[in-house]
């Protein structure tokens, strides 16, 4: 492991940079012990929307978020990489973070990249956690996606805002939009049935994105899925309700029912 | 007195047979069948800003939609009973049935019979009567008060008994300005019997539903009883005599009362909204005979008692059929839906009310049956805090039983029981359920005899036994 360290906050949130072949990925941990949980954020954005979940969850577990090559702090990335590519990279950074098998908590596209993982790496991942999986094959295009996009935009705290904007400048544009048509490429049905972890499907009840009826379609896919609705929360609930969303994955990872 | 507005459109047996009829039809129930389904997303924002009114204002705008359908005190005496008769039959679609249902009132019913493709004559109606003067705690005021009304109808509909009812419990909203009559037919209305002549077909089969189900009454007259409260939350008990969940709820709702002092019962009957009144079924079994039709009995002692059974004929058709087994719609009171539950390929449970003893009876079926999948539930909000009120954390820990998917369908937690907008959206979000099936050819009744084979005490018997 190389890299610097330095504390992220009041929190005891750490950051560590590892090598990861020819990148170099920025990740957040807090907290210790096995399974360790690993954040993957969504098309265009970064860790930095998950570290309030990360000061949640760390309190009772280890907890990571990584920025994938290309987005937020990571770095050596000249071009864009396509979905496989980008989780060939954070199975490779679990290697470098010595982490033999993962709890992998997606958000947005990051579920998708989790999917992924999980479907192709199924011995590097003990369990899946889908906050706000996309993409809901009934608005599967550019144009739908970004209506819902702006009728979710109510539902998400202003703070937020301020968030995207600096990982779009993070990303550029051109990242941010390959990231997007990545997401709209990627059919995460066909590959939900193949995934053979316990897995948790977390919604926002106000989440205009995902609808109640393809947040159940994804559980209802899933071998071992299981459906939490997060009450007054939009798309990117671990941002908005952290402390809600660190109950039920603690409640899911400790086996209790809901 | 057009039978259309001398109904209320909002009770049990309306609702059931709009949901059933409208099933024949090829059709589901968006806004309670009451207005088209165009308007939904309109009614539903509509419902949504009454949810958010203070309780006190939801509270009587609950009251007054219940008093602006009833009728006023001098006009009852104009219903007829062969139009409210017409009235029901007119729902159907005019074609050839297998079997036609006639009886007592029931939503596992409503599912046999949708399995079936058979319509059903409901024997008791709710006739709500426009009231005033009297409080809602005043259950012999009530009484006093339904008096003369209660003539005029018995003396111009003499094939009708009419059980006037006083539910100081769970009616308490609606009680405000409304008193309850539930009449039913005693003989075979005119209307009854020419759709059955015309509906079934030769050698089909009457179902006679027969809920057994008693509560004493106060005999008023000949055809005439009075009943004070109903099946639901508080036992007979507390309603004649009162205790401390009544004084509770009593002072809870600002009533000086410590109990309710309804007259004193001096025999029991059938009870007003699911009993059966035997005296009908001479008639259907003398039609019957003319006619060559079979006749069968489903016969019960609670409404309840039939819904873990038509669930179970439901899981086992479903089974038979190749689908998957895993989904339960559980139902309440008047929210039904058996054109999306067999779209939804859901197994139905009806419970009767919102009540405890619902809970404990979907509770037992839950703790008999393998596991479900996912789990959803309409529930019905009747804006009162009454005797025996399961609280919604309760359902939610039933619902929540559900291996992948535990949910309250349409319903907001935090205004249960005055979630009015729980009235359309259990529709509106039901409807959004995907993963759907083809809707199945009606089962033969010698589909549903095997499928009820091996039950025991199966409520379905050949003949009057």
């Amino acid at each position: 492991m190389t890299g610097r360290r330095a504390h992220r906050s009041a929190e005891d949130v750490e950051r560590v940079d590892l090598e990861v072949g020819s990148y170099r990925l920025a990740a957040w941990r807090k907290g210790q012990g096995e399974p360790a949980a690993v954040c993957v954020h969504g098309a265009g954005v970064s860790s930095r929307e998950w570290l309030p979940l990360v000061a949640e969850l760390g309190c009772a577990r280890q907890v990571w978020t990584v920025d994938l090559p290309g987005f937020g702090a990571s770095r050596g990335l000249s071009r864009t990489i396509g979905l496989p590519a980008l989780t060939d990279a954070l199975v490779d950074w679990l290697a470098a973070a010595r982490l033999t098998r993962a709890c992998l908590i997606g958000g947005s596209f990051g579920c998708q990249v989790a999917v992924d993982a999980a479907v192709r790496y199924p011995d590097r991942v003990s369990h899946l956690v889908l906050v706000g999986p996309t993409v809901d094959p009934a608005g599967r295009t550019f144009s739908r996606q970004a209506v819902r996009w702006l009728r979710n935009a109510r539902w998400e705290s202003p703070r937020m805002a301020l968030l995207n904007i600096a990982d779009y400048r993070d990303a550029g544009l051109r990242r941010v939009a390959a990231a997007f048509r990545e997401a709209l490429v990627d059919r995460v049905e066909d590959k939900l049935p193949y995934v053979a972890v316990p897995t948790l499907v977390v919604r926002g009840d106000r989440d205009q994105l995902v609808p109640q009826a393809w947040a159940e379609e994804v559980t209802r896919l899933l071998p071992r899925g299981r459906l939490a609705v997060v009450p007054g929360a939009g798309h990117m609930v671990p941002f908005r309700s952290p402390s809600r969303v660190a109950r039920v994955i603690d409640d899911f990872l400790a086996g209790r029912a809901r | 007195m057009k039978a259309r507005k001398a109904v209320a459109s909002f009770d049990s047996a309306t609702g059931m047979l709009r949901a059933l009829s409208r099933f024949l039809a090829g059709r589901d129930i968006p806004n309670l069948g009451q207005f088209p389904g165009a308007v939904e997303p309109a009614l539903s924002a509509l419902f949504g800003a009454v949810n958010r009114l203070p309780r006190r204002i939801r509270e009587k705008a609950y009251a007054f939609s219940g008093w602006a359908e009833a009728i006023p005190h001098d006009r009852v005496g104009q219903v007829r009973s062969d139009e409210l008769a017409a009235w029901v039959a007119g729902h159907y679609p005019r074609r050839r049935y297998p079997a036609v249902f006639v009886g007592s009132s029931n939503g596992a019913m409503v599912h046999l019979a949708a399995a079936l493709g058979a319509p059903w004559l409901p024997q008791t109606l709710l006739l709500p009567v426009r009231r005033r003067g009297v409080r809602r705690d005043d259950v012999e005021g009530d009484l006093r008060a339904g008096l003369e009304p209660a003539r005029a109808l018995l003396r111009a509909n003499p094939d009708l008994a009419l059980h006037h009812m006083h539910d100081p419990n769970q009616d308490w909203l609606m009680i405000a300005g409304m008193t309850y009559f539930r009449t039913k037919w005693l003989r075979l209305p005119q209307a009854y019997r020419d759709f059955l002549r015309f509906s079934l077909a030769p050698g089909g089969t009457l179902v006679v539903v027969d809920c057994q189900l008693r509560w004493p009454v106060t005999r008023v007259d000949d055809r005439y009883v009075f009943q004070a409260g109903a099946l639901g939350g508080a036992t007979v008990e507390e309603y004649h005599h009162g205790g401390p969940r009544v004084a509770q709820f009593l002072a809870c709702y600002g009533s000086p009362r410590q109990a309710w002092t309804p007259p004193p019962p001096d025999e029991e009957c059938p009870e007003a909204e699911w009993g059966f009144e035997p005296a009908l079924f001479d008639d259907l079994a003398a039609l019957a005979a003319d006619e060559g039709w079979q006749v069968r009995v489903l016969r019960f002692d609670t409404p309840e008692r039939l819904s873990p059974v038509v669930a179970d004929l439901y899981r086992s058709w479903y089974a038979d059929r190749g689908l998957p087994t895993d989904r339960l719609l559980v139902e309440c009171f008047l929210l039904l839906e058996p054109w999306w539950t067999l779209r939804t390929g859901s197994v139905p449970f009806w419970a009767v009310f919102n009540t405890e003893t619902s809970h404990a009876a979907l509770r037992a079926y839950l703790d008999s049956v393998d596991p479900y999948d996912e789990i959803r539930l309409m529930l019905f909000s009747h804006g009162t805090d009454s005797i025996g009120l399961a609280p919604i954390e309760a359902w939610q820990a039933l619902v929540s039983r559900g291996r992948k998917i535990g949910r309250l369908v349409g319903v907001d937690p935090q205004e249960y029981p005055r979630d009015f907008a729980s009235l359309v959206r259990a529709h509106r979000e039901l409807a959004q359920v995907r993963t759907c099936y083809p809707l199945p050819r009606p089962l033969g009744l010698d589909e549903v005899d095997r499928l009820l084979a091996g039950h025991d005490g199966i409520p379905w018997h050949p003949s009057p036994a």
